[in-house]
Parts: structure tokens; C-alpha cells; sequence
């Protein structure tokens, strides 16, 4: 009698709980990992994202499919995004006290992380969806794909260059700051929120509260000004 | 228990998202939920335990939840392999300029404003 093992192993792969059970498995495995060796190039975003595109990619599951199957851990990406209102909350003192501090970086930061982004963009010859694509990179992105829909990119896309961003961001920022010599939670929170988001932000909660506090701020300040800014700089300008 | 506390997070989601919907389509639900919340909690002067506990365990996993949107890179590869040193570069410059200049700005106006405060 012979076993239908193929059969088998197509119905375990296209099962709607395999990109569910896919992700838990390897995002613990690459998180166990980092713990270990406190590696920086094994951030565990960027890994599980190149672990999961291999296992998928060997399976031959499109992103669509995978999409579907893990649309749980989407949806609960909201209400972890409302949760960012507790520590804004608890450090809301120090948040008051540092309020000019947190302003001026945040319009001087911001301004220099898109309008760089661009001018870089443009000098190595991105064409011009590729650049309105590019332009709404430091915010998260549920911000970012209505932004660049609304001024000439692509949604999806804008999504991607979000994550890019961030995990550049989670990979060298805590070691580019400390050797900029910057101690200061608030300012190190400021710097991550501002230009890396959420997982800027998820670095930064590692760090500890008040490092975190200031990165949740920096990201809403930053997603709320450049949703409202953004299109209309660029409706002046292009 | 963490369950009420996901409720209160679930509702303030679901509230920003009829904002969105009625008058601030600018902005995306959660971010109005964010705010809608915040502005709750200042109005309470306190968080409640459960809210707490929701809300840290939430974020703990935070990373997790971005996984999925990080696979997504596998569907643009065309796009992205054309425009790959543009791109790679853009990003990878802008964000290591912003991210020291905002750390190196918001500390010394942090040390600036200590010293003010230090002189009567």
C-alpha cells in the first residue's frame, strides 16, 4: 500500500493555518536567536522576513496566499498601535517638559528625513512614482500607503520602503546613537520614532519606557504632520 | 484580565475608524484611535490595570506583528531589483541622516534647556 505523501504535504501547505503557524514558528526561532548572540544584522524582522520569503518560495506559496493566512496578525496590528497610547500616557510629564525640544526636532528631523530621501532618490535617477513612493518612508504604514496614493505612488510598494526604512533603522540606530553620544532616553526614542516608526518604536520599548514613550510620540507626530503636510508640499512643488 | 483591556483597545480602533470614515479620511483609524485614547486616559488621569496588561503584552509582540507586511517585499521584486541602488540608497542615507541629526538636536536641546533650569 503506498502513503499519498505528496497529497499530504499539499494539504498541510495550503492549509489557512500554515502562514499563521509558519510565522509563530520562525519569528520565535530567529528571536531565540537574537537573544543568544545579541547580533545586530540578526534583527528579528528583517530575518523572519528572509527565512519566510525562502520557506515560501520553496513551497511555491505566493504572497497572496501567505497574505491571507496570517491576515490575523494584521488585523491585530491596530489595536497594538491604539496600545501605543499607554506609554504616551505614562510619560506624559516628561513628555510636557521636553515640549519645544520634541517640536523643533520633529519639524527640523522631519523635514531632513523626507526632503534627503528625495533629493537622494532624484540624484540617482528613481522616476517620479519610484521618488512619490519613497517621500512618505518614516511613517508607518497604514499612513504611508494613503499618502502615496494620494500624491502618485504605489500603496503596496510604500508599504515595502516602510519596512526597509524600519529595519534599517532597528539594525544601526541604537549604535549609531551611541556613538553620536546620545544618553538621553528621550532623545534616543525621539531619533528611532522619528525616523524608523513602529519598529523603531519596538526597539525602543526594549530600551526601556521613556525611550519608548518618545518613540511612540515621535511616530504619531511624525505620521500625523506628514499625512496632513506631505501632500500639500507636494501639490506646490511638483 | 488582559481580555477587557483588548476590549477597551478593540473599541477605540473600531471609534477612530468611524472618524475616519465621517471626517478624517486623512488619517487612518488606528492613529485616530491612538489619539482618541490618549486624550480618554488624560481625561481618567489613570490607566486601569487591564488596560495596562493588554496594551504591554500587545507591544511586546509588536515586531511580530510586522512580519507579514515585511514578507511583502517578495511581491515587488521587479520594481524594486529596477530601481535597487536608488532606492537601497535613498533609504539607507536618509534614514541613518535623520536618525543621528533628530538623536544629536533633541539632546542638545535637552542639555540646553537643563542648564537653563540648573541657572536662577
Amino acid at each position: 500500500m503506498s502513503l499519498d505523501w505528496q497529497g499530504a504535504i499539499n494539504s498541510v501547505i495550503h492549509h489557512p493555518l500554515f502562514g499563521i503557524g509558519l510565522t509563530l514558528g520562525v519569528y520565535q526561532m530567529v528571536l531565540a536567536g537574537y537573544e543568544k548572540t545579541r547580533w545586530i544584522f540578526l534583527q528579528p524582522v528583517l530575518v523572519s522576513m528572509l527565512v519566510l520569503i525562502g520557506v515560501l518560495v520553496s513551497c511555491g506559496i505566493g504572497y497572496g496566499e501567505y497574505r491571507k493566512s496570517t491576515e490575523i496578525l494584521g488585523t491585530l496590528l491596530g489595536p497594538a498601535t491604539v496600545a501605543l497610547a499607554v506609554p504616551l500616557f505614562l510619560n506624559l510629564r516628561r513628555i510636557r517638559q521636553l515640549f519645544w525640544p520634541t517640536l523643533t526636532t520633529l519639524v527640523f528631523g522631519g523635514v531632513l528625513a523626507t526632503a534627503s530621501c528625495l533629493l537622494i532618490g532624484w540624484l540617482l535617477g528613481a522616476d517620479q512614482m519610484i521618488l512619490m513612493t519613497l517621500a512618505p518612508k518614516s511613517v508607518t504604514s497604514p499612513i504611508a500607503m494613503l499618502v502615496a496614493e494620494q500624491i502618485g505612488g504605489v500603496a503596496p510598494l510604500a508599504a515595502v520602503f516602510v519596512l526597509i526604512t524600519g529595519v534599517i533603522g532597528a539594525i544601526f540606530g541604537p549604535g549609531l546613537l551611541s556613538m553620536l553620544k546620545v544618553e538621553s532616553p528621550a532623545a534616543r526614542g525621539m531619533a528611532l520614532g522619528l525616523s524608523a516608526h513602529a519598529v523603531g518604536t519596538s526597539v525602543a520599548l526594549q530600551e526601556g519606557e521613556e525611550c519608548g514613550a518618545f518613540a511612540a510620540l515621535a511616530m504619531s507626530l511624525m505620521g500625523v504632520s506628514t499625512a496632513v503636510l506631505l501632500p500639500l508640499a507636494v501639490s506646490l512643488f511638483v | 484580565m488582559a481580555l477587557r483591556g483588548l476590549t477597551w483597545l478593540v473599541l477605540f480602533q473600531l471609534l477612530g475608524t468611524a472618524v475616519n470614515h465621517l471626517f478624517l479620511t486623512i488619517l487612518p483609524g488606528p492613529i485616530i484611535g491612538l489619539l482618541l485614547l490618549l486624550c480618554y486616559l488624560m481625561w481618567l488621569g489613570e490607566v486601569s490595570a487591564p488596560l495596562s496588561e493588554a496594551a504591554g503584552s500587545l507591544l511586546r509582540y509588536l515586531p511580530l506583528l510586522l512580519v507579514p507586511p515585511a514578507v511583502g517585499v517578495m511581491a515587488y521584486s521587479a520594481e524594486i531589483s529596477k530601481d535597487f541602488w536608488a532606492i537601497g540608497g535613498s533609504l539607507l542615507v536618509s534614514v541613518l541622516l535623520s536618525l543621528a541629526f533628530a538623536g544629536w538636536l533633541m539632546q542638545r536641546l535637552i542639555r540646553r534647556r537643563a542648564r537653563n533650569e540648573a541657572r536662577p
